[in-house]
């Protein structure tokens, strides 16, 4: 999962975040997708996914501060979609903590993430650059 | 039967693909419309359409295309198909009809979308609601797959 420039939006807090949440998902999926047992890549998957849950939180707050601070006229939706994004982490840490050797539904989530983040920051996100540079 | 519905569609897939893979360009060839869909690529991801607008859109790759998308996203190699790539691929559908739907409310076309449904092989046959479903051929330089758009807007 690779960090390219053009993702960057010309805010160098919330372009340092978004290259770390990378390097971290990145890290995330190679050891997902190793060929080792499931048992031995349990501790890297809590690991990301506590890392998901309090810096992504961090994160989107400095995030919506930006768009609060710009008067970003699509804070609101923008808002939403974060929200939507923590509780799909949530969620999915409960399914994981319940069936923890289920590699089908980790590689399901992993997947739904890679394209999801891809598409946040190359797209939505885009969107609070273009009206920024205004 | 109107089909005013099919532009829209095909721009969020024109926007969306080259917002996450950069393809150069997308071409649209002619739309054909068929009775019944046989699977005729390998990778099918179904989004479900409740509403307005009631059907399903197909995304249909071939298998070598849905990798190659995969590999672009991910920097990763991957040699087959599985539930990671059926699930990339499945979020990558989910987002274009999200879009063509934001869209399509604005020309009051007030709809919901379903999660992604994964069917894999070829000459399956395809079963949806609607009694036309259009074929949009699109080709990239990632490969040539098509967009079926299975929709009534009865």
């Amino acid at each position: 999962m690779l960090w390219k420039e053009k993702y960057k939006i010309g805010i160098e807090k919330v372009d340092q975040q978004h290259k770390e949440i990378f390097n971290r998902l990145n890290n995330f999926l190679n050891v997902v997708r190793n060929d080792e047992e499931m048992k031995s890549k349990l501790e890297e998957i809590e690991k990301t996914l506590d890392f998901m849950g309090q810096y992504v939180v961090v994160h989107f707050d400095s995030e919506e501060k930006v768009q609060q601070e710009y008067n970003y006229p699509h804070y609101e939706e923008h808002k939403e979609v974060h929200d939507r994004f923590k509780e799909e982490i949530i969620n999915f840490k409960q399914e994981f903590e319940a069936d923890k050797y289920n590699e089908d539904l980790v590689m399901e989530f992993s997947g739904r993430l890679l394209t999801w983040l891809i598409n946040h920051v190359a797209d939505e996100d885009q969107k609070i650059a273009d009206y920024i540079q205004k | 039967m109107t089909t005013d519905y099919i532009e829209p569609i095909f721009t969020a897939t024109n926007k969306v693909l080259n917002n996450i893979l950069q393809l150069k360009e997308i071409k649209q060839g002619p739309t054909a419309v068929t009775e019944e869909l046989i699977a005729t690529k390998k990778v099918n991801i179904s989004i479900g359409i409740t509403g307005d607008l009631e059907g399903a859109i197909i995304f249909s790759f071939p298998e070598e295309m849905a990798l190659k998308i995969v590999r672009e996203m991910s920097g990763m190699e991957i040699k087959e198909i599985d539930k990671f790539v059926t699930s990339a691929v499945g979020e990558l559908g989910n987002i274009i009809c999200g879009n063509a739907l934001t869209t399509l409310s604005q020309n009051d076309y007030c709809c919901d979308i379903t999660p992604p449904q994964v069917i894999i092989g070829i000459d399956n046959k395809i079963s949806l609601a609607s009694e036309e479903i259009s074929i949009m051929p699109l080709e990239t330089n990632f490969g040539e797959f098509d967009v079926n758009i299975g929709l009534c807007n009865c």
